[in-house]
């Protein structure tokens, strides 16, 4: 029987600590993208176009080649990158306000374009690293430090579906929205993001996932109680599941 | 003394006036002389008067822009009449056409050339010619260009999918030339 | 529009594309732009050229996201570019400042229409300060190119990337709406500046080495004052450098103009004509607007008794001309808030006012 050994991925930088707080999901996601650059032998022809919010210390832990970019603007510095050097693989970390607020523009028009790029989006409800305010994700009833009554609709409309969003664009090749509350999940959100590096490197259009994660501190919530949440609240709202994948509608 | 000259050429949007001042400026080029084209733009409206400027200097040097006077005035228009006649320096030059302005001579103190333009082009059979007839005109009163030269230029700004006006673009450029300055 | 880079021959061209095609002879791999009046024919141009060369041109969804691509297109060591005008510069200050902080060879495009808010369309000099100073956050420092001929502005184009290159500085050409418009006869020659190489910090894909960050996030504020230090230390450097001007008759001048861009040319004519009267007037017109010439100015303070600015916007270049006199001599100014020149005649006649004061 063949045994599994645990080992740090080759695509974390050596000694690298991560600083996220205690039960975040950005160190479990960021482990599984230095997963899939090592399983796709992508580390030395990746550039990565960093964002703004918690997600911005990617580039401390991953030994890829990075560049940070202003908040909202991780897919247009992506684009300048990927237009200048199509042959490599480009990928953006964001936070879902860089990603859905502040970077909507830049984010569906990289997705309108076609770009080949990978974007992937933590979806934590909240604006994590200034603490704890209302985001484009916040859900109803959701009580933050801008939104100290709860999300109501009269007064701070609808949160956005981030991965329902960007599949609707004709140039998306592939958009699903993962977790990573279960040991399950996170096998599933490994596949997803996998699946969309390859079709990265395919050409075949823009790829993205949302990754719904926790944010104990800002939620005022143990780690359990958070992936907890995580499952029948958000869930609830932001439907996991694929929901454009190109070279499946192919082969049907 | 260094000579420096300006035209303005002004008429209505649709009459060729930026093309005729390209092919000027473009003639002046390769006459190696110094010369600078600019249009008089602003947010004019499409079919309102268009006006543009070329400056042209002997010596090595810049041009000035924005000339307060000009030289020779080339209106094909009665509006670009009326707007641009008191630019025109003492013992300037008013080349007008007539078939669209009225032939007043409201200043004493500059000179005159007054033509049909439109009705000349249409004679020759496409009224877009009266942009490049104006042009003969202003060759033959400013003796600062050679028909010769003019026609060179024009095969420079005419594009290749329109070379097969070149012919009827030179026969208007030789009417205007050859128009008689002072007709009885 | 057809490509006239055909060198060696004298083209009569438009500064827009004058500006364009000597972007694609300098070697500008990509193009990112927004139309905006009256730089709009550079990206029409370059939408057809850089794609028959099999480079890259994105019809951008903004100036924020314009600005954006050509900061990720050089962080790879791409020769990248963007262009606008005024209004919409404005929205670029943010990238601006990243670019300085990270250091990357951005060049920037930026043909002044009138302002403050959408302004109008008219030729201006309104975006001196935002090109030298800019609205970004934090201390940074462009450099900036100030043309005042069409055959300028293709030779400061390459310049622009030459110098935004060499120092991995953003660099901005700031032409106006006149020069952007106007016509005259040009040569393009070779781009004449060599190859910068930047295999020591360009993203490439981390092969063989360990994976590079560009980033100006410094949590610690110690190593933010170290990285702050340097940044001037380069900037000291390009001053020392690359400060560049146009200088006429100062040498006997009572008088000295100061003035940048394409109002100097009717200065130069005002000029010839005062000279003709025998006033001792002579003309100082930085093609640098940053670095200033300012060691210059003072030193002219020696000999002119007195300088004017001309300018068209309310006074801009005007406050740099008076801490480089520094209290040393009268400073007067003549301008046009926004539009075409000042007229040759008034500018002599200021001339002439002001040295009978």
């Amino acid at each position: 029987m063949a045994v599994q050994t645990f080992k740090i991925p080759e695509s974390i930088r050596e000694g690298a600590k991560f600083s996220f707080c205690p039960g975040c999901d950005h160190g479990v996601a960021v482990r599984l993208v230095a997963e899939v650059l090592d399983e796709l032998g992508l580390t030395e022809n990746t550039i990565l176009a960093a964002s703004i919010g918690c997600s911005v210390t990617i580039y401390d832990f991953l030994d890829i080649d990075a560049v940070e970019a202003p908040h909202g603007r991780a897919l247009a510095e992506a684009t300048g990158i990927k237009r200048a050097r199509p042959d490599k693989c480009v990928f953006t970390y964001q936070g879902d306000g860089d990603f859905a607020s502040i970077g909507l523009a830049e984010s569906l028009h990289a997705a309108l374009r076609g770009e080949s790029i990978t974007a992937i989006c933590i979806n934590n409800t909240t604006y994590g690293m200034t603490g704890g305010q209302l985001g484009p994700t916040t859900l109803l009833g959701q009580k933050t430090t801008t939104s100290p009554t709860g999300r109501n609709v009269e007064y701070y409309g609808y949160p956005i579906k981030i991965a329902e969003h960007v599949a609707l664009c004709d140039g998306t090749a592939y958009s699903a929205r993962v977790s990573l509350d279960t040991v399950a999940n996170i096998r599933k959100a490994k596949q997803a993001i996998k699946k969309a590096f390859e079709i990265q490197m395919q050409g075949l259009g823009f790829t993205f996932i949302e990754i719904l994660s926790t944010c104990p501190t800002n939620w005022k919530m143990t780690p359990q109680e958070s992936h907890e949440r995580v499952r029948t609240q958000m869930m609830e709202v932001f439907k996991p599941g694929v929901y454009k994948d190109i070279t499946l509608e192919k082969t049907v | 003394m260094i000579m420096e000259k300006n035209f303005v050429i002004a008429g209505f949007g649709g009459q060729g006036v930026l093309l005729a001042g390209e092919v000027l400026a473009n003639a002046f080029m390769l006459a190696n002389k110094y010369v600078t084209w600019y249009p008089c733009y602003g947010a004019e409206m499409r079919g309102g008067t268009v006006n543009c400027e070329i400056v042209v200097n002997d010596s090595e040097d810049v041009s000035a822009v924005n000339k307060k006077e000009a030289d020779f005035v080339i209106a094909l228009n009665q509006a670009s009449v009326d707007r641009f006649i008191s630019k025109i320096k003492k013992g300037g030059w008013l080349i007008a056409n007539s078939s669209l302005a009225k032939e007043i001579r409201t200043r004493a103190d500059i000179n005159y050339l007054f033509a049909p333009v439109t009705k000349l082009a249409e004679n020759l059979g496409n009224i877009k010619m009266t942009n490049i007839l104006a042009l003969g005109l202003a060759a033959k009163v400013s003796k600062l260009v050679s028909v010769e030269t003019l026609a060179e230029a024009l095969d420079n700004v005419i594009p290749a999918h329109r070379k097969h006006l070149l012919p009827l673009n030179l026969k208007a450029l030789k009417i205007g030339y050859e128009y008689d300055l002072l007709p009885a | 529009m057809e490509c006239l880079t055909k060198t060696n021959k004298k083209v009569l061209m438009k500064g827009n594309y004058a500006i364009a095609n000597a972007a694609v002879m300098a070697g500008c791999e990509c193009y990112f732009g927004y139309p905006i009046t009256p730089q709009s024919e550079i990206g029409e141009f370059m939408s057809g050229k850089m794609q028959e060369l099999n480079r890259a041109y994105v019809s951008a969804e903004s100036e924020l996201a314009a600005i954006n691509m050509v900061i990720g297109a050089c962080s790879t060591g791409a020769k990248a570019m963007t262009s606008s005008s005024s209004c919409a510069v404005a929205l670029m200050q943010e990238a601006i400042s990243y670019a300085s902080a990270d250091e990357l060879p951005v060049v920037l495009v930026s043909v002044m229409r009138g302002g403050p808010g959408l302004g109008n369309i008219y030729p201006s000099q309104g975006d001196y300060n935002q090109a030298t100073i800019g609205g970004g956050d934090g201390d940074y420092q462009n450099i900036v190119l100030a043309p005042s001929t069409v055959q300028e502005c293709i030779d400061l184009t390459y310049k622009a990337f030459y110098l935004a290159h060499k120092y991995r500085n953003p660099t901005i050409l700031l032409a106006d709406g006149l020069l952007g418009q106007m016509m005259e006869p040009v040569e393009f020659g070779e781009y004449p500046y060599p190859e910068i190489d930047n295999s020591g910090w360009a993203l490439t894909g981390a092969k063989g080495r360990h994976g590079r960050v560009i980033r100006s996030y410094a949590p610690l504020a110690e190593d933010q004052c170290v990285f702050l230090n340097k940044l001037f230390g380069k900037y000291k450097q390009i001053e020392e450098n690359e400060t560049d001007w146009e200088e006429i008759n100062t040498e006997d001048a009572d008088i000295v103009v100061v003035s940048f861009g394409s109002p100097s040319r009717n200065v130069k004519s005002a000029m010839k004509i005062c000279r003709k009267e025998g006033l001792k007037v002579g003309i100082l017109r930085p093609i640098t607007l940053w670095p200033f010439p300012s060691k210059r100015i003072y030193e002219l303070t020696q000999s002119v008794k007195k300088f004017l600015v001309v300018e068209v916007n309310m006074g801009q270049m005007l406050r740099d001309v008076k801490l480089a006199v520094n209290g040393a001599a009268p400073v007067e100014f003549f301008n046009r808030p926004v539009g075409n020149p000042p007229e040759v005649d008034d500018i002599v006649n200021k001339i002439k006012e002001i040295i009978k004061e």
